[in-house]
């Protein structure tokens, strides 16, 4: 039987690769605070997409570390005080540079699944 | 600092940002309808294991592992401090432990390790001239055979000698006049052995001559006696200083730590300030008959030690027929090179000590058996602990670490405290420190020692951690939370790992408590060894004679004999004489070599006064002592021991036949034969545990300036009184009449005969104690773990006895189970550990008198010890077992 910690782990780290472009994607429409965030992400995907905080938080630390996105401490409507993030200059390439790595690999499952390339495209 | 502070800033932040997502996603849940409390539970399952988010979570900023360590030694010293008991235990176990092994170590260290200071000293070589092959070579070596081995030789780079300045030498320094060691050495001998003068400059080379030499009149001073007697004046250098009256120019200064010889054949300290003059060779020097030099040589880099030591036996096969003595050619037509580091330990010392070494390595391996069994046993406990960890999301490698950690804190307070016990186990060797370690124990515990302590440290928290905390790990989770009670399925398996660890222990104590009782054996062998005289109430003064004040007078007559004509008269001293060296002092000896009938006669001289009979109570066989009568003028006489006289008396078995018969050839320079009045008992002379060498006494009121007797008398004699009141307190009165006597007499030392005795079998009581010490520890480390194993395991059954007691089982029964289980471990124990024993016993040999390294009773006794002392300990937890109340434990359930 394996531990507990060990599955948990697995589910956080599911998404890691998508859930940093969705982010940007997300911030790209103004400043957000995680639960908007994952709100946002419900909303966009139908209640398709349920975004953990186990995941969310790490990812979102993980972006300011890399100066894709940057946080400021701003009240909400309801007077709740979150933290903000907004995307930076860099953040928006490196943006622009993972959504056509995404249509890559989407082009390139699709074809795989719909039973390889056609002839004369190779 | 400030990082730490920003850390606290985020991690306040990280959980105000999460509290905060919290707050919103209950906030939309009431918005929608729904209750406050259940949108807030429903909210917190949907965020999930908020720690674990923030652990995550700041794993991305990186420096965790700090904050980690902290958090881990924290927890480690709560642990201490909920369980103190078992932080005690685990380190005294431990401290004890390294304590031993370190204290071991320094003194393995000073004594075999320390390197010399000399450049390379792995090069310098001792050339010893012998007989045969395996006879024991002669110390000194006559300067035609140097000249030619330094002619003939293609194994060394440089051949230097040297000889004891004669007497003892005072050096008159800023502050008055202090002893010091003398040595004349060749001019090239700080050259061959590498080092130079830190200040000033070397002799001046050049080949070894006459007196008159460039070198003529100039010394060298050791570091001790540079700053004991001129304050480290630095312009000493070049001025004159007078060593037993004679003017010598100061040429240079060794530096701290230098010491040639490193061991001197006198006993001094080796510390003691030295000063080194060059030899002018003389008259004597040009026969093979006055060998005074001992030869200390540099291999080339390409000569091994027996390439040289074949080379020089070959060389001296040449030179040996120029000797015109044939009983000379015959002893000397040998040469042995041997290492000169190695000349210096003894080789049974050396043993000896890597025995005790070895033995303080079993106690700490015994002591990290017994942590690791501790250990194993609090791993066991705490499984439920580290099952909820471990469903709490702490990940293997994290609940490892922790257990590094605190096995690493538990040894580091244990490596503090055991370097305290190894500082004041060094502080007792050097007070038992036996007369013929000639080794300074000043016992600064080095750079290595400490760097082996670490070591020692880091192995023991890895050795006795890793273990209990890798079983802990790969246990599963589930069964240890479903559990009541504590764990069952893996108890079977642990008690039989912790049994094999408890007989492990038992062998090994036994092995140490087997050597403890040989050694005990053999101290109490010697101490009733018959001595032949008393030793109670006796002080004996060592006197160096400052020789140079009385040339050209009879020491006897103005220095000996009014000295004991005041210290009779002294308030309390019932017998007062004289004896060139008294038993057991390892000072010096002076051989007689007679020949009678073509037949040589080798015996111990010594030079003694009247009363030395009655001081010493000497046993008179036959005939009688030495009396007033004997005197300058009145016909020589000597006293002999029955073993010469049951060597050499004309009736083998009658010892007085000797009495009234000439001393062979042995007689004044009048041509005065001696004559035997009397045959004393024999006495222990050098080493108790040696028989009585053949003895001679020659009456020191007889001999005067000139004969082959007076000489030996002019360096060095013993003073002993018997006292009527404790000898401690004649010291300062004793004192007072020396330093009237003759200032020098001022630093003379004192020693009472039974202090004597007791320093003569020091290194065989410095093992025994050290082994009492290791023996002792290692049965209660041993005897600790049997018990901790049983009372565990009695603890683990209750619920079983309960029942057996609630079936009917008789309350003995159970009683007989546990100790059943004790005894079988104690009794594989004994067994493993006497065959260990057996083969180990070896070690000791060198230490043992009067006892074989194989006695079955030593090892009986000392397995009897032990199988006592565990089943005394093993019938409190059975007597717990037996008392059982079932209900009691039985409702427990």
């Amino acid at each position: 039987m394996k531990p507990r910690t060990q599955q948990y782990q697995n589910r956080v780290e599911l998404l890691q690769g998508t859930l940093d472009m969705l982010i940007l994607q997300t911030l790209q429409w103004g400043p957000q605070h995680g639960y908007g965030i994952v709100q946002a992400l419900r909303l966009n995907s139908g209640d398709v997409l349920q975004v953990e905080t186990g995941s969310l938080y790490p990812a979102l630390h993980r972006l300011e570390r890399q100066g894709w996105v940057r946080s400021e401490w701003k009240q909400t409507e309801s007077k709740q005080r979150a933290r903000y993030y907004r995307i930076t200059a860099s953040g928006k390439k490196q943006l622009v540079s993972e959504a056509s790595r995404w249509d890559q690999m989407v082009e390139a499952i699709g074809a795989v699944m719909r039973g390889g390339p056609k002839k004369g495209e190779a | 600092m400030s990082r730490f502070w920003r850390f606290g800033r985020r991690k306040a932040e990280l959980q105000e940002e999460i509290d905060a997502h919290l707050q919103m996603a209950i906030a939309d849940r009431v918005d929608r309808g729904e209750s406050e409390q259940a949108a807030r539970q429903a909210a917190l399952r949907e965020l999930g294991n908020v720690p674990l988010i923030e652990d995550v979570t700041r794993q991305t900023w990186g420096w965790l592992w700090p904050e980690r360590l902290l958090q881990d030694l924290g927890y480690a010293f709560r642990q201490m401090r909920r369980s103190p008991g078992f932080a005690v235990t685990v380190i005294g176990t431990l401290a004890l432990g390294i304590g031993a092994a370190a204290a071991m170590f320094t003194v393995v260290d000073h004594v075999l390790l320390r390197p010399l200071p000399f450049r390379d000293a792995g090069r310098l070589v001792l050339i010893r001239e012998r007989g045969a092959k395996d006879a024991k070579p002669d110390w000194g070596v006559p300067w035609l055979d140097i000249e030619q081995w330094g002619l003939q030789n293609h194994s060394f780079s440089q051949v230097a000698f040297s000889e004891p300045m004669s007497g003892p030498n005072f050096l008159e320094g800023t502050s008055g006049t202090m002893q010091v060691d003398g040595l004349a050495v060749s001019p090239n001998l700080f050259a061959t052995l590498g080092i130079e003068p830190a200040l000033g400059r070397d002799f001046l080379q050049e080949p070894v001559g006459a007196e008159t030499g460039k070198n003529a009149g100039t010394v060298i001073l050791s570091d001790a006696a540079w700053k004991e007697a001129y304050g480290a004046d630095r312009a000493i250098v070049g001025k004159s200083v007078r060593i037993n009256r004679k003017s010598y120019v100061v040429v240079g200064v060794m530096p701290p730590g230098l010491d040639f010889p490193f061991d001197s054949s006198f006993a001094f300290a080796s510390s003691a300030p030295k000063v080194w003059t060059t030899i002018g060779l003389s008259n004597s020097d040009t026969t093979r008959a006055w060998a005074p030099y001992s030869v200390v040589a540099r291999l080339r880099r390409s000569t091994s030690i027996k390439t040289a030591a074949a080379e020089m036996s070959t060389i001296q096969r040449r030179i040996a027929p120029a000797y015109t003595d044939p009983r000379l050619r015959k002893e000397r037509s040998d040469v042995v090179v041997e290492s000169y580091a190695g000349s210096l330990v003894a080789a049974n010392l050396k043993e000896g000590l890597l025995a005790l070494f070895a033995a303080a390595g079993v106690l700490w391996l015994i002591a990290c058996v017994n942590a690791t069994s501790l250990l194993l046993a609090r791993g066991a406990a705490r499984q439920r602990e580290i099952a909820m960890r471990g469903a709490l999301g702490a990940s293997r490698s994290r609940i490892v670490q922790q257990f590094l950690v605190e096995g690493l804190v538990l040894s580091g307070v244990a490596a503090l405290l055991g370097t305290g016990l190894a500082l004041s186990a060094v502080r007792l060797v050097r007070s038992v420190k036996p007369a013929q370690l000639h080794v300074d124990l000043s016992t600064h515990v080095n750079v290595t020692i400490l760097a082996v302590l670490c070591g020692l440290t880091v192995l023991t928290a890895l050795a006795s951690s890793a273990w209990p905390a890798f079983l802990a790990v790969r246990a599963p989770i589930e069964p240890a939370l479903k559990q009541g009670g504590p764990q069952s399925g893996s108890g079977r398996r642990h008690n039989r790992m912790r049994s094999s660890l408890v007989v492990i222990e038992v062998a090994l104590s036994l092995t140490l408590l087997a050597s403890c009782g040989l050694l005990l054996r053999t101290v109490y062998a010697l101490r009733r060894v018959p001595l032949g005289y008393r030793t109670d109430h006796i002080l004996v003064a060592h006197l160096a004679i400052p020789s140079y004040q009385y040339s050209g007078q009879n020491l006897v007559v103005n220095l000996y004999q009014p000295l004991l004509d005041r210290v009779q008269h002294l308030h309390g001293v019932e017998a007062a004489g004289l004896m060139s060296t008294v038993p057991l002092s390892h000072t010096f000896n002076i051989h007689l070599q007679l020949t009678a009938n073509g037949k040589r006669i080798a015996a111990v001289l010594k030079l003694v006064s009247p009363d030395i009979q009655r001081t010493f109570g000497f046993k008179m066989l036959a005939g009688r002592f030495f009396n007033k009568q004997d005197t300058a003028n009145s016909q020589p006489v000597v006293v002999v021991n029955r073993a010469f006289a049951s060597l050499y008396a004309p009736d083998r078995h009658d010892p007085a036949s000797l009495i009234g018969k000439d001393l062979f050839n042995f007689r004044l320079k009048k041509n005065v034969p001696f004559v035997v009045v009397g045959i004393v008992d024999n006495q222990r002379q050098a080493e108790i545990g040696e028989p009585s060498q053949p003895e001679v006494e020659v009456c020191l009121p007889q001999i005067s300036p000139g004969s082959y007797e007076y000489e030996p008398s002019t360096t060095a004699i013993d003073l002993a009184l018997r006292t009527a009141r404790a000898p401690d307190a004649m010291i300062p009165e004793l004192r007072q009449i020396l330093r009237h006597a003759n200032p020098e007499f001022a630093h003379a030392t004192f020693d009472t005969m039974n202090q004597i005795v007791e320093d003569s079998y020091g290194s065989q009581r410095l093992a025994a104690h050290l082994l009492e010490i290791f023996g002792g520890s290692a049965l209660l480390l041993s005897i600790a773990g049997l018990y901790g194993l049983l009372a565990w395991v009695v603890a683990q059954r209750t619920r079983e006895m309960g029942v057996r007691i609630a079936l009917g089982a008789p309350r003995g029964n159970l009683l007989w189970l546990v100790m059943r289980q004790a005894g079988a471990m104690l009794l594989i124990g004994v067994a493993a550990g006497g065959g260990l024993a057996w083969l180990t016993a070896r070690f000791v040999r060198s230490y043992l008198y009067g006892v074989s390294a194989h006695d079955g009773r030593t090892l009986a006794a000392a397995g009897a010890l032990l199988c006592a002392s565990g089943l005394l300990a093993a019938y409190i937890p059975a007597r717990r077992a037996a008392r059982v109340d079932p209900i009691v434990a039985l409702r427990a359930e």
